[in-house]
């Protein structure tokens, strides 16, 4: 199958400090492909390099057919591409800031009504409202809207559900694949690591190098490590302290309530034991399972040695 | 077409949505001519002048009476020495004329040095001003067939603004403040909102050409100097009396060049910021200073030390300046302001052409 988008070798520095370090990877068409990483991690200086805002420093990539570098008035004809900040105008109404996208990308409203129908039906009622009086997630479909609206072979969609509420992300998550099964490939980033199985496929991104590329099960199935899940009723940052002192424990990270402890898959019995004589006040999880996130540390740890 | 109208739309809404400022940018041009017309000025009404008769002839009473009659004196007799030292030192009275003893004898005998005008220079602007008003009622009170340079050493002669009314240099150097205000300004803080919100890069992706955004972002701030220059105008005109002696035509081919130079002032400094509070630094200090300052409106431009006076060439204003006082007070013919109007355009291009090359369709 030939890819939508390619790239080979990207890489970028801001004033000797390096943003994005020989980044790799293939997009099939009409996939849904998230780069999933902290702030900082070189999300959105990826995003402006593929919508060719922004120069490379060596590598270079494909879009939809086209070169990057030779042909990127091209490429911006046929992507569409939704900022990381609200970056619609404010002064105007829902309204006007269809109808200005749409007049400047030779479209209309009507003639790709379609893909946007489901998306546009929940804006309807706020049209004449101004884009700045706007909730959150509706800002999002609105900008969403705008970038959809001459029907793009490609969508770029920097951190799109940053700073919405969970209920509209599950709404905009549930509009996005609407849109990759009308043949639209997606690139999507975000700092969710939840969010991470929405995608057909992720990249983990962190320190502008990617630590890995599969699908979402596929990189929870191959974790390598065994996983201990356990909740306390005493003081949870002593406990943190204590277990890390352990030789056999690999890695101990707090997530919310509970902490993950991770090791070799032959030492956890010992280590569970070795937890049980010197700790009180705590409860272990039963069959605990490895999530994206727990995945995304153990790179992250593997990656910085 | 199509894409520049619809872009060229969007900026008219924005400038319509944001009340505020659209009312400044209108309210502003009426509110500095007023403050011009009738504040700022330097003219003088009611000088209280000292005269010290020493020849009491009938030919000197003739003369105190003339600037008995003027309206720009109040005269007060003096009559010895001290008491000229006095009324100069306590400010009440701003000039003495002093008419030496044998004036008219001397005067028939063609004899100069006959009349003394003491002047309290403290404010040499007004001084200058109480000077001309003396030298005019002087010179109709001697003999025609004589030359007037025989009785006083300078008789300058006013033209164009004979009472000589500030309000009438005022207006061509208001219009340049106000319009470069606006036009440099506006369209810099405009340009830079859209790179500091990121709109400018969901713009650099559409099918818009850079000259569908940049002069799209000009037109609307066109139109409105425009109404600000008819205002302004109109205002002088019928509140002030400023006339417009030469071509309507001309003047306002000229301030619409005017306008192109300042909004592309406008164009390169969003060309080098980012964010639309340092568009607005720049175009503050580093604009409406040197327009304010160098164009003539406050300062003599040949009161300036040469290095001075050669710098305020770069910026248009001061040409424009003189280009509307040619046009306004003394309907010149063209030729006589081809060359500031030259300039004016080569600044325009320079800036444009350096502007053009600076808009980046991708970054670094």
């Amino acid at each position: 199958m030939i890819n939508s988008i390619t790239a080979r070798g990207i890489s970028k520095s801001y004033a000797e400090q390096a943003a994005l370090h020989k980044i790799d990877f293939a997009v099939q068409p009409s996939e849904i492909f998230g780069f999933i990483g902290a702030d900082g991690a070189g999300k959105t200086t990826l995003f402006k390099i593929l919508t060719t805002l922004l120069k490379t420093d060596t590598g270079t990539a494909e879009v939809c057919g086209y070169d990057l570098e030779q042909d990127f008035l091209a490429i911006r004809r046929i992507i569409g591409y939704m900022p990381g900040s609200f970056s619609l105008y404010g002064d105007l109404t829902v309204e006007e800031n269809l109808k200005f996208f749409a007049q400047v990308f030779d479209s209309t409203l009507e003639s790709n009504f379609e893909l946007i129908r489901d998306i546009y039906i929940l804006l309807e009622p706020f049209k004449k409202r101004r884009a700045t009086d706007l909730s959150g997630g509706m800002k999002q479909k609105l900008a969403l809207c705008c970038a959809l609206i001459h029907r793009p072979q490609a969508l770029f969609l920097d951190e799109p559900t940053t700073g919405v509420d969970p209920v509209s992300r599950q709404e905009f998550w549930q509009n996005l694949k609407a849109v990759s099964h009308q043949g639209i490939t997606t690139l999507v980033s975000t700092p969710y690591m939840d969010e991470a199985l929405q995608c057909d496929r992720v990249a983990l991104i962190q320190s502008g190098k990617i630590l890995q590329i599969d699908t979402p099960a596929n990189i929870i199935s191959s974790f390598p490590k065994a996983l201990i899940i356990l909740k306390t009723s005493g003081n949870k940052n002593l406990l943190i302290n204590s277990l890390k002192e352990i030789p056999l424990a690999e890695s101990v990270f707090s997530f919310g309530e509970t902490i993950h402890i991770t090791c070799e898959p032959a030492d956890k019995p010992e280590l569970i034991s070795k937890i049980k004589q010197n700790q009180q006040n705590i409860s272990f999880v039963d069959n605990p399972q490895p999530d994206i996130e727990d995945c995304f540390l153990y790179y992250m740890q593997r990656e910085n040695g | 077409m199509k894409h520049f109208k619809i872009f060229v739309w969007k900026e008219f809404l924005h400038i319509w949505r944001d009340k505020k400022t659209l009312m400044i940018i209108i309210l502003l041009p009426i509110i500095e001519v007023l403050l011009f017309g009738f504040v700022l000025t330097s003219e003088i009404n009611n000088v209280s002048l000292g005269i010290k008769d020493l020849d009491n002839s009938l030919w000197s009473k003739n003369l105190i009476l003339k600037f008995h009659n003027s309206e720009y004196f109040q005269v007060r007799m003096l009559h010895s020495a001290p008491e000229v030292e006095n009324a100069l030192q306590s400010n009440s009275i701003k000039a003495v004329l002093e008419i030496k003893p044998d004036a008219e004898r001397k005067m028939r005998a063609g004899e100069s040095g006959i009349i003394q005008l003491l002047l309290d220079a403290s404010d040499p602007n007004i001084a200058r001003t109480i000077e001309v008003y003396v030298n005019n009622i002087m010179a109709s009170s001697l003999p025609r067939a004589q030359p007037a340079q025989s009785y006083l050493s300078i008789i300058p002669l006013m033209y164009y603004n004979q009472e000589l009314k500030s309000v009438f240099k005022s207006v061509p150097g208001l219009m340049a403040v106000v319009l470069m205000l606006i036009c440099a300004m506006m369209t810099s803080v405009s340009l830079a909102r859209e790179k500091e919100t990121g709109s400018m890069n969901v713009l650099l992706i559409s099918p818009l050409k850079p000259w569908h955004i940049v002069i799209g972002k000009m037109i609307p701030y066109m139109a409105i100097s425009i109404v600000n220059i008819l205002m302004i105008t109109a205002l002088s005109y019928f509140v002030f009396g400023v006339p417009i002696r030469g071509s309507l035509l001309l003047f306002f081919f000229f301030s619409i060049l005017y306008v192109i130079s300042a909004l592309s002032f406008g164009l390169l400094i969003s060309t080098i910021v980012q964010t639309q509070q340092i568009a607005m630094m720049i175009s503050l200090a580093g604009l409406m200073l040197p327009t304010t300052l160098l164009s003539g409106l406050i300062y003599p431009i040949r009161n300036m030390p040469g290095w001075l006076q050669r710098f305020s060439g770069i910026f248009p204003a001061r040409w424009f300046v003189e280009i509307l006082s040619h046009i306004m007070l003394k309907d010149s013919p063209v030729s006589y302001y081809l060359q500031p109007a030259g300039i004016i355009l080569l600044i325009t291009l320079i800036l444009l052409v350096i502007a053009t090359k600076r808009f980046k369709l991708r970054y670094d």
